[in-house]
């Protein structure tokens, strides 16, 4: 006879997971007191937003499923901001939660919410458990939803008297899904189509995202484009699908997007777009959207099309699938000399400003740290100014080597999810990037790195404002700095301190000659080859901006310089 | 007017998220009706919808994995207004038998 915990971490270990993320309490004390011996690691946060994060941290970085844990009512809702991010950036999570005892469940008792009507719009799937005996079965289904198709958040909400029962355990079981009326796929004739398309095609370009990525289509896509040729760029959370040095790539796309990336894209007079949602910072204004454009849009998930923009053909299907495919037919076809477009769309024109000339320090200072990173480093960048500038300056061949809350946008995301990182890589240089405000908003989680000793290396870009709203604020709302000062900040090297975390400052000036000092120099090398978690703290100007920008409901032709 | 007919397990949470759908575009629920239909269950909807609206909502139904098969069809605005004319309102009914009951 085994406990519902016991079967509970049982069908969990069989579906290969061995750690797991979580703050424990009342409602789901059984499963701790099930863990000793179970083969499953359970890392303690200190919020259990931390562990959500954690748990996107880590299965951002493996693609495996990341398991988090919490009690019921306040440690069940503190979930639901990671299961909302997991949502919108497609990341296989799994999230376990107590509830209260079954005849207590709609009796507003002590810590009960109704987790899963607070979460129905959030994940993909989710239950209740009801009998110890849906156990095996419900963990089976969770885990499969969770990776299958586009993955996404599960939740898995276990009443305590559930995890207390006792029953005969006959093993994990396997989930088989039911059988569907056949799906929307791809079939074989889009391949010429898109081969037509491409015949008739003057400027021709590629837009590359997650979807890349998630299906493990990387070496599939990249060969594709090396054979295209055609001028490509990518999503925030397609950046290192593309090698960076690619003739071809033109950097990231969209609201902070490269000059070169967003004019290429409002040229256009053929978009390929490989696993991309669309979505707004994306677009910019969609009925200004590549208004030249025929769009193919290679997806996997069909709730993703039309969502902004018609296309012209969607190609539905795993992009490992659909890629080849394309591919194949692309070999012995005949395409038009593109070599004109392609020497305009990628040519120095429309480069970037030279780091060394008008860029501002804190640019310099993400060049000075980005490229001294070891090759195989992850870099997680927070939410706000910090997070633009870094994706923007980010070079990374890397498929799983930026990391960030891009769909949602949740600040505090980094600090947690470098902790998942690290733990899933121990060897691997992980750098987190935050900026003051996202920062202190999983500040706690500085405890649970000191604790596992987790050598992160820890930059705060510290402006002293909730930048990124200041920027709009200044832009757009006649400098009314409406509650984003944060002029009072703590010491950041002393609240590191105070975590046994050892803390480096580091400011503008530094920046101001090039190349840097040989003094400033041996500080950002000791910071990154420490074997100790460090923190480094770069205090920035108030009112730097992240250029370019395109402002909120304009087209991607009408992006903001810094210098207009 | 838009009616749809989807069919769907009826597993925990299956008609919410169908509903949901609709909710989080802020359209009124002119008429539900759920009902077991053979191995299955089946929800009939009607909404005042765009045509944009349409294929949102019946990819986004489609991708709830529960949901077996989405079909819909343009319905007369008489027929629409007869649907949801034809249901008074449940507490009409049931609370004078309720206070009837408490106060015996």
């Amino acid at each position: 006879m085994l406990k519902g915990a016991e079967i509970v971490l049982r069908c969990v270990r069989a579906e290969g997971v061995d750690l797991v993320f979580g703050y424990p309490g009342g409602a789901i004390m059984p499963l701790y007191d099930a863990l000793e011996g179970s083969g499953v690691r359970h890392v303690l946060t200190r919020h259990e937003q931390g562990a959500v994060f954690a748990a996107e941290g880590y299965a951002r970085v493996t693609g495996k499923v990341g398991v988090a844990m919490a009690t019921s009512g306040p440690g069940a809702t503190n979930l639901v901001t990671g299961i909302a991010d997991a949502k919108m950036d497609s990341v296989p999570l799994v999230c376990i939660t107590g509830q209260v005892r079954t005849a207590m469940i709609g009796t507003d008792a002590f810590q009960e919410t109704d987790v899963f009507g607070v979460t129905l719009s959030l994940t993909k799937w989710s239950r209740l458990v009801r009998t110890i005996d849906e156990i095996p079965e419900v963990i089976a289904e969770g885990f499969y939803w969770a990776r299958s198709g586009r993955p996404g958040p599960v939740l898995i909400d276990i009443p305590t008297d559930i995890l207390k029962a006792k029953k005969e355990f006959s093993g994990p079981v396997k989930f088989t899904p039911h059988a569907r009326p056949a799906e929307a796929k791809a079939d074989g004739a889009f391949s010429d189509t898109i081969v037509a398309l491409l015949q008739r095609a003057s400027k021709p370009v590629a837009l590359v995202g997650a979807g890349a990525k998630l299906s493990g289509a990387v070496p599939e896509l990249r060969g594709l484009l090396d054979d295209l040729n055609v001028p490509t760029f990518a999503t925030v959370h397609g950046l290192g699908a593309v090698p960076p040095q690619s003739p071809y790539y033109l950097g990231m796309v969209g609201m902070h997007g490269t000059r070169a990336a967003n004019t290429a894209l409002h040229e256009t007079d053929l978009l390929l777009v490989f696993g991309a949602r669309l979505d707004d910072r994306v677009t910019g204004d969609p009925t200004r959207f590549a208004p030249h454009a025929k769009i193919v849009h290679f997806e996997i998930d069909p709730a993703q099309l039309d969502r902004v923009r018609a296309c012209e053909l969607p190609v539905i299907g795993n992009l490992a699938d659909t890629i080849p495919a394309f591919h194949a037919e692309l070999r012995d076809a005949s395409l038009p000399d593109w070599s004109g477009w392609r020497a305009i769309a990628c040519g120095p024109e429309r480069a970037e400003l030279d780091p060394r000339g008008l860029a501002q320090p804190t640019i310099r200072f993400l060049d000075e740290l980005f490229s001294r990173l070891p090759q195989d480093s992850v870099v997680i960048a927070d939410v706000g100014q910090h997070q633009m500038w870094a994706a923007q300056r980010h070079r990374s061949s890397s498929p799983r080597g930026f990391i960030t809350s891009g769909g949602l946008g949740a600040m505090g995301f980094a600090l947690p999810a470098a902790v998942g990182v690290q733990l899933a890589k121990p060897e691997t240089c992980v750098l987190c990037v935050s900026g003051d405000g996202g920062f202190q908003m999983n500040i706690q989680e500085l405890a649970t790195v000191h604790r596992l000793g987790l050598p992160i290396k820890m930059v705060i870009v510290d402006n002293k404002y909730l930048g990124m709203v200041r920027q709009w604020q200044q832009l757009f709302y006649a400098r009314n700095y409406a509650e984003t000062d944060l002029s009072d900040n703590p010491d950041f090297v002393e609240i590191a301190k105070a975590y046994k975390i050892h803390g480096w400052r580091l400011n503008e000036a530094a920046m101001l000659e090039y190349p840097v000092s040989a003094e400033t120099g041996d500080l950002i090398e000791n910071f990154l080859r420490s074997p100790e978690p460090e923190l480094l703290v770069f205090d920035c100007a108030p009112e730097a901006n992240v250029y370019p920008m395109v402002p909120a409901g304009a087209a991607l032709s009408e992006m903001v310089f810094e210098d207009e | 007017m838009q009616v749809f007919h989807i069919r769907y397990r009826n597993a925990q949470g299956t008609l919410m998220r169908i509903l949901n759908a609709v909710s989080r575009r802020g359209l009124d629920l002119t008429s539900v009706h759920a009902e077991y239909a053979g191995h299955d269950h089946a929800v009939t909807l009607l909404l005042d919808v765009t045509h944009k609206q349409i294929g949102q909502l019946y990819r986004e139904w489609h991708a709830i994995v529960d949901v077996i098969e989405v079909r819909s069809s343009a319905i007369l605005r008489e027929q629409a207004e007869a649907a949801w004319a034809a249901h008074p309102p449940a507490s009409e009914i049931v609370a004078p038998q309720s206070a009837r009951a408490a106060l015996a």
